[in-house]
């Protein structure tokens, strides 16, 4: 019976092998399929550009992503779908809940189903890595806004994707080293980031600045990524004899966690230096709920947006308005939505209906004088160059914390004044490869 | 309280099987007829599924479809014909996609990339294997979760390796990388998927199989009969860590990326959750169930946001009133149906047992 049974398996698997391998050789190109490879989408020439938008909506970082989707839509609710000639069509709002196959569904949806020419996504470096994969391969531009992952604009760097609307990690926290040992005459630092590459790259970035400025970092704490609670590693920072504690995490419980922990051990808020997620403004909000906030006034972070005073002019009536209409101070998550809207009109009201690989160039040549960042230019690996705010939490009239500018590097680039070549060669940042060769 | 070795002898099932078992233990001709007859259905649509009218973006979703369901039939292996729930399975697939990602890294052809993702395949199942084939149920689960942890562990912290979260992007081989060769890239998944599955289900169906489904049932019976209960354990472990790596080749040529979040714990409960929701032990299950998460993963969040919920509560439904899973569900309803209407069929789960003589011809 064993016999008869597996011979009958074994013919049966053949012949479906079989049927399956003929088909296949046998097959003809089916409807909308293409036997050869590579052919291009021609940019319309109807003045319409259709955009898709990606964004984690559900999942661990569904509340960023909700911010992000917010400064996005808040652009086009202020200004109009119109910027010159050109109308802007965004064919759809896709959830990607960052995981990677998600996100290669929804740039396939957007781009195969709704014919989007640009990509706008998203927030976590794996789902950015492979939006902007699939966009490279199918000629899509993808404009990166929120991530601040080193790589892709840097050794992983293509024709079409940009970063516009963020920094890439060791760019913003970099001046924020160099703040701290030059400005501040610090000597001595305790870091401390969350144990995964956007920790490792803030931290690095810190790290960089403040050495090459004559500082010394003396421990670097690892925070495990996920865990929001610091009880473990505490008493080490506060007891610490380091002038300066750097905290690089991203957004979300880590900083308010960190903080109320760092506060009920004793520990001095103007010694902390901040990456700029984890002094966003939620993090001031939730500490102001907390019944900590004014304890947190004159908290140091470097970032590449800044909701407060002397802050750019663009910026200051982006926040008024938004503030305003929907009663939040909107944070560096809907800053970069609303950044890359503003981008995309404010370069099709200037040079008319580009698309494909030609957006691109544009942007690459294009200065954006009075966006919300300030000055804001790109390098020849998409990269955005603008300048960096070192913040201090201030209380304003309307009893709000908010991150108010005392200092400015102006057009600070990715390399952060060092070769190249050497940084690229440095990469990947991780815990024990903090700097530069 | 039964005694074990009579209650052994009861419950050996028939073969893993189609609704639910194909050519298995039921003698009845039209069942079988039918079943093929179901198979062969399953197989046309899914060869001629491009030439549909389908638009491409749905030729796409059936590809990651695929995908999913490769995974789950590597697990489905482990637990319908052994009854071990490997809850590190995802594991196994990125150590393969990190073997194919570092070879295309380095600039090796597609042949070395192979090769290594087989090697390393084939080291971490056999690692997978041996500290777990001493071990069955709960602490099985607890093992396997245990070494996928670690894979994932590995790949977050090896970053000048594995670039950690950020990932290794590569390209899929031969030409297939825009969007315009979908459907070329859609058969030479399907091919996998379906080598994969003859694999799992040849195996299945030999007295290994047989055996496995002997220590499923009673593994003290099977030890008392002299078998290496844990060496087969391990044996089972490779085969379906084989296929869990195939099954991570073509995920990573999918989404042309892999992360250390390939192997989180996401995405080894995932292929539970598609066995479940298409019905344990059965040959179509995987495929079913990863159409059902496929479709509620992918293409329902981009109408509605609650999409998780959604599938929590198709989850419990199916636990609830199809505990078979899908494909199990139906055998139920057809057998139900025969019975109702004085067809004869055989009890399904009680079926012949296996005679002795054919454990004798595996070791």
């Amino acid at each position: 019976m064993s016999m008869k049974m597996s011979a009958r398996g074994r013919i049966a698997a053949t012949a479906g092998l079989g049927v399956a391998a003929a088909l296949s050789l046998a097959a003809c190109a089916p409807p909308g399929g293409s036997a050869g490879t590579g052919a291009s989408s021609t940019p319309l020439a109807t003045g319409t550009v259709k955009v898709g938008f990606i964004a984690p909506l559900s999942g661990p970082l569904a509340a960023v992503g909700a911010q992000f989707q917010q400064g996005w839509d808040y652009y086009w609710d202020q200004n109009g779908f119109t910027a010159g000639g050109v109308t802007i069509d965004v064919v759809g709002v896709e959830d990607d809940a960052a995981d990677t196959q998600k996100a290669t569904a929804a740039a396939q949806k957007l781009v195969e189903q709704d014919g989007a020419e640009i990509l706008v996504g998203s927030i976590a470096s794996n789902t950015a890595t492979a939006i902007s994969k699939y966009a490279a391969d199918n000629e899509i531009v993808n404009i990166e806004p929120i991530s601040a992952s080193n790589d892709f604009t840097a050794e992983n760097a293509n024709d079409y994707t940009i970063r516009a609307g963020s920094q890439a990690a060791t760019q913003t926290s970099y001046p924020g080293g160099e703040y701290a040992a030059k400005e501040l005459g610090y000597k001595k630092a305790l870091t401390l980031c969350t144990d995964y590459s956007y920790g490792w790259e803030s931290c690095a970035g810190f790290a960089q600045g403040f050495t090459d400025n004559g500082g010394t970092v003396e421990t670097q704490l690892w925070q495990p990524n996920g865990n929001t609670d610091f009880s473990a590693l505490i008493s080490q920072v506060v007891g610490s004899d380091a002038d300066v504690i750097y905290f690089g995490t991203a957004g979300g419980a880590y900083g308010p966690n960190f903080l109320d922990s760092y506060l009920k051990a004793g520990g001095d808020v103007s010694k902390l230096f901040f990456n700029s997620s984890a002094a966003d403004v939620a993090t001031l909000q939730a500490a102001t709920k907390a019944g900590y906030g004014d304890q947190i006034v004159g908290l140091y972070s470097s970032g590449y947006y800044a909701e407060g005073a002397d802050a750019p002019e663009a910026a200051q009536e982006f926040v008024t308005s938004y503030l305003k209409d929907n009663g939040v101070i909107p944070g560096q998550y809907a800053a970069g939505g609303y950044f890359a809207a503003s981008l995309l009109a404010k370069v099709f009201s200037e040079k008319g209906l580009v698309t494909g690989p030609d957006l691109v160039k544009t942007i690459q040549g294009f200065t954006f004088p009075d966006s919300i960042y300030g000055s804001v230019s790109w390098d020849s690996k998409n990269n955005q160059t603008s300048p960096v705010y070192i913040r201090q939490v201030e209380k304003h009239d309307d009893g709000q914390l908010y991150n108010d500018v005392v200092f400015t590097y102006d057009a600070v680039d990715q390399w952060n004044g060092r070769d190249e070549a050497k940084v690229i060669a440095s990469h990947p940042f991780d815990k024990s490869n903090q700097y530069v060769k | 309280m039964t005694n074990p070795l009579t209650r052994a002898t009861a419950v050996v099932r028939p073969a893993t099987g189609l609704i639910p078992s194909l050519g298995g233990a039921s003698r009845d001709r039209l069942t079988t007829t039918l079943q093929y007859v179901g198979l062969a259905v399953v197989l046309v649509l899914l060869v001629a599924l491009p030439y549909l009218g389908l638009a491409p973006y749905y030729v796409n979703i059936t590809t990651t479809t695929l995908c999913s369901a490769l995974l789950a039939a590597s697990v489905n292996f482990l637990l319908g014909q052994a009854g071990l729930v490997s809850m590190g399975q995802a594991g196994i697939s990125t150590v393969a996609m990190y073997g194919v990602a570092w070879g295309f890294k380095q600039g090796w052809d597609l042949g070395g990339q192979l090769l290594l993702a087989l090697v390393l395949t084939l080291v971490v199942s056999a690692i997978f294997g041996i500290v777990s084939m001493r071990t069955s149920g709960i602490y099985f689960m607890m093992v396997t979760l245990a070494a996928g942890m670690l894979v994932f562990g590995l790949a977050y912290s090896m970053s000048s390796i594995t670039a950690a979260d950020t990932g290794i992007s590569v390209d899929r081989p031969g030409d297939l990388n825009s969007r315009f060769n979908y459907w070329q890239w859609y058969y030479l998944a399907l091919a996998v998927f379906i080598v994969g599955t003859a694999i799992l289900w040849v195996v299945s169906r030999s007295p290994f199989g047989a055996s496995l489904r002997g220590i499923r049932d009673s593994e003290s019976r099977m030890r008392s009969l002299g078998y290496n209960v844990a060496a087969y354990k391990v044996g089972a472990f490779m085969i379906s860590g084989f296929v869990a790596g195939m099954a991570g080749v073509i995920t990573l040529w999918n989404n042309k990326l892999v992360t250390s979040d390939s192997a989180s714990i996401t995405n080894s409960t995932l292929p539970i959750i598609v066995l479940v929701l298409g019905g344990v032990g059965t040959l179509l299950g995987p495929l079913v169930g990863a159409i059902v998460v496929t479709f509620f993963s992918i293409i329902m969040p981009s109408f509605f946001e609650r999409w998780e919920t959604l599938l929590g509560v198709v989850f419990i439904l199916v636990i609830m009133f199809a505990r078979a899973g899908i494909v199990g569900g139906l055998g139920r309803l057809y057998r139900w149906i025969r019975r109702r209407t004085g067809g004869s069929v055989r009890t399904p789960d009680v079926g012949t047992p296996v005679p002795t003589s054919n454990h004798r011809t595996t070791a």
